[in-house]
């Protein structure tokens, strides 16, 4: 079975404002695919279109080339966590999963499983009225997980957990693609996407605006810079610009150097017996590379345009 | 599921995820599953349902403590199918045995003075004078009887229920009447001029053996009068005496004794006229004309109100809670959001809708008929003891069709009215707004139609969903009897089924709606 999801020209637009313009990627089975973007980018949007929520104005959003309005035991075959505040407070949170199971003839059994999974187990028996939002993730994500589907949407579920919570989630994201299932997990943080993401989708106001391999991105990010480290910044500034280097002070004994390979800048600061104490190829943040991306898309600055559109049912 | 801490595959399988998980079915089934699951998760809601079921048996509890009646029992018979029936008149006859017939002309009607002297007498349009054959002068024993009515023209009527309508001739001209007997049957017949004969009716009646009382008969119900104005009626039964002048009067067939007049009336009532306080007199004049008057009705009886109704007055007060609840069973889904992920386990919107409503009102149906069945069941001695006993209100079974209906009925009146709550909460998305909303809609009715024209008011009761409230109506009216039919009063003047219906209705239009907008609205 294709599971694949599969989003080709999407359109949608609430009123005069566009939400999605023109969107398409691909998840694929296997992989966690990081769907990132600025609040207001369309991933919302977006999700509640791949689980039939809303309908498109134009172009698709399919699941296994379907969309979801056809699928006759979407548990089976799709689990989906888009809000997790969407819980009945006087309603027990095992018995939210029970009604959602029984949607399915799934048992209660099922439903114990998945709570001790999520470490809900004794939880579970209390009021979900009760719970603090990393709790309510945690049923989300059960709910999601319930009909034990291949492809799982999840909507910002980092958002709220602890630092134990965001460890436990990144590695059972991990282990649910080694499974061959396809995620697609959205987030307005890069970095929560870091060690668990190997696809990422950039939007930004509607658009796509980058899908790549988080690897390459980072490379990418990285380019060619040199980090070097040394009591003599003057003297290494004069030196390193003299071979045509672009050389920039990121700290008291700190110089980033572009434009020349490691190997030359050790040999020039050696020939010129500059004292160093460290000369590094920089790596990039998958944060620094997402700003660097989003830089021209980000709809929401620190301050100033606030009052631009605001995108109703986003995030 | 094997999802424990695992490394990511450098290689994932290129086919995908295959869950070794038994799928089970999502069909309607299970949707009802999921529904009744969410109803009984939430404790509020059971308690909720527990509520109405005590309010509404509370309620109709402290009702009739406070319902009182009394009177009217001196002129009640029972005729011979156990009805009870109103049967005082006066009658001047004779005995006539095996076949024959008698003739009279009926020459006017008139009004007489009633017991309030002050006022204008007034005449009943169901005043009856005529002809009547009857096993004895007993009350409540068959009869058959052609008779001329100032507002209903020539009937034929037997044994208190039979009706069949004549000429509709009225009471300005003299109208020939003629009652045959043959065998068992006895036919009625009207003429304008005593030649040509036009057939009105015939019947069996019950219990006439070979010799039967036949002759002139006058009689004369109450002429009932209403005042109407906001917040008061003044309902007057003016006891309408009346005058009927009759002459040419034969007989033929086997005839013995000579006319003589008699009260028909039970012997505990008034000593001088067939009603209480309501002296009925005869006089002959030489040349064959017979003056009766008299007051009183030939006619089933139908008391003002219905014990089995009023054993169940609480219904409304528990309709509140339950209002509420098939409200609240949808909004707080759009409140929390929750409603996405009822949607995204089952993408068919009116699917859902349609297994909420199902559930709801299973639920509601067998909590409504609980509430029924106790209400009935303690109200019954209550009200006995105040007033409501037989032979007025006959005595309520709990195997009398009838009164199954309306405990049944009750049930079914507050499962739609639960569910067309539901319709409502959908289509508002707003838990204060719709239960204000299904509120306003049950009780202002209530209010106002005490207060407006009765023609309003019965329209009012009989086209907002509280018509079905006449399902819990255990009494059968006829029409030969005018009756004072207050909407206030629980009084309807359609049948049970028919109110039940209007509001099944308005469920119907209700969900209809709601199922279109779930569709299309953005949730």
């Amino acid at each position: 079975m294709d599971t694949t999801i599969e989003v080709s020209g999407l359109h949608k637009r609430f009123g005069q404002t566009p939400a999605v313009d023109g969107l398409s990627f691909t998840a694929r089975p296997g992989h966690v695919t990081g769907f990132v973007g600025p609040n207001g980018a369309g991933k919302s949007t977006t999700m509640r279109m791949l689980v039939g929520l809303d309908l498109p104005d134009s172009g698709h959003a399919h699941i296994g080339g379907r969309p979801y309005r056809a699928l006759r035991t979407p548990l089976y075959e799709v689990g989906a966590l888009l809000d997790a505040g969407a819980i009945h407070p006087n309603r027990r949170g095992r018995d939210h999963l029970l009604w959602l199971a029984h949607s399915h003839g799934l048992s209660a059994r099922r439903v114990d499983e998945l709570l001790e999974l999520v470490g809900l187990a004794s939880a579970g028996r209390r009021r979900a009225g009760g719970y603090s939002l990393g709790m309510r993730q945690r049923l989300g994500i059960a709910t999601a997980l319930l009909g034990d589907p291949p492809v799982l949407l999840l909507d910002e579920p980092v958002n709220g957990l602890d630092p134990e919570g965001i460890r436990w989630i990144r590695g059972l994201l991990r282990s649910l693609a080694a499974e061959g299932r396809t995620v697609l997990i959205s987030s307005h943080l890069m970095s929560e996407l870091e060690d668990s993401a190997d696809h990422l989708v950039v939007v930004g106001r509607g658009r796509l605006v980058a899908e790549t391999g988080v690897a390459e991105l980072l490379a990418a990010a990285s380019g060619n810079r040199v980090a070097v480290r040394t009591e003599a910044r003057v003297q290494a500034i004069a030196v390193l610009t003299g071979e045509g280097a672009a050389v920039a002070a990121t700290g008291r004994d700190t110089l980033t150097v572009t434009d020349l390979p490691a190997e030359r800048v050790i040999a020039l600061l050696t020939t010129h017996t500059i004292p160093f104490s460290e000369v590094s190829a920089h790596r990039a943040t998958l944060e620094e590379a997402y700003m660097e991306l989003t830089r021209d898309s980000t709809e929401f600055h620190a301050a100033g345009d606030s009052a631009l559109a605001h995108h109703p049912g986003e995030d | 599921m094997s999802t424990t801490e695992t490394t990511a595959s450098p290689h994932p399988q290129p086919t995908g995820y295959t869950s070794p998980l038994s799928r089970g079915r999502d069909g309607f089934r299970q949707l009802l599953h999921a529904e009744w699951t969410k109803l009984r998760t939430v404790r509020r809601w059971s308690l909720t349902l527990l509520g109405a079921v005590l309010a509404t048996i509370l309620a109709s509890l402290l009702s009739a403590q406070g319902n009182q009646t009394s009177g009217g029992e001196d002129t009640i018979a029972v005729s011979a199918d156990g009805t009870t029936v109103r049967d005082n008149f006066r009658f001047v006859h004779q005995s006539l045995t095996g076949d024959g017939s008698v003739t009279v002309r009926v020459a006017g009607i008139v009004p007489a003075p009633g017991r309030n002297a002050d006022r204008p007498p007034i005449l009943s349009p169901w005043t009856k004078a005529g002809l009547i054959a009857k096993a004895s002068t007993v009350p409540g024993t068959g009869y058959a009887a052609i008779m001329l009515t100032p507002g209903h023209g020539v009937r034929f009527q037997h044994d208190f229920t039979g009706d069949t309508a004549g000429s509709s001739a009225g009471t300005a001209a003299p109208r020939w009447l003629r009652l045959t007997r043959t065998g068992a049957l006895l036919t009625g017949y009207e003429s304008t001029d005593g030649a040509t004969w036009h057939k009105v009716g015939s019947a069996k009646p019950a219990g006439l053996s070979d010799t039967i009382e036949v002759g002139m008969f006058t009689t004369s119900p109450e002429a009932v009068t209403m005042n109407r104005s906001f917040s008061s009626t003044e309902v007057n039964g003016e006891l309408g005496m009346a005058t009927a002048t009759f002459d040419h009067y034969t007989a033929d067939g086997r005839v013995t004794g000579t006319l003589r007049p008699d009260d028909v009336r039970r012997a505990a009532s008034s000593p001088n006229g067939p009603f209480p306080g309501m002296p009925s007199n005869t006089s002959t004049a030489d040349n064959g004309t017979y003056t009766i008057t008299a007051a009183g009705d030939i006619a089933p009886l139908e008391p003002d109100m219905d014990p089995v109704q009023q054993g169940l007055r609480g219904t409304m007060t528990g309709l509140i809670p339950l209002a509420a609840l098939g409200v609240l069973f949808i909004t707080a889904e759009f409140r929390r959001g929750m409603i996405l992920t009822t949607f995204t386990a089952s993408p068919r919107r009116g699917r859902v809708l349609a297994a909420k409503a199902v559930v709801l009102g299973a639920v509601t149906f067998v909590a409504g008929l609980l509430a029924a069945l106790v209400s009935f069941g303690i109200t019954r001695g209550i009200l006995r003891g105040n007033g409501f006993k037989p032979p007025m209100f006959p005595e309520a079974r709990w195997s009398d069709g009838s009164v199954l209906r309306a405990l049944v009925g009750t049930g079914v009146l507050m499962a739609l009215v639960t569910v067309c709550a539901l319709a409502v909460g959908t289509l508002l998305r707003n838990t204060a707004a719709g239960i204000a909303v299904v509120v306003v809609v049950m009780v202002l009715p209530q209010i106002l139609i005490s207060g407006l024209p009765l023609g309003a008011a019965r329209f009012l009761v009989q086209s907002t969903p509280m018509a079905g409230f006449s399902i819990q109506n255990t009494t059968h009216r006829v029409p030969q009897v005018d009756n004072v039919c207050l909407p206030e009063e629980g009084c309807y003047t359609y049948g049970p089924y028919a109110g039940l219906g209007v509001l099944a209705a308005y469920t119907a239009v209700l969900l209809a709606l709601a199922v279109w907008q779930l569709r299309r609205r953005k949730v």
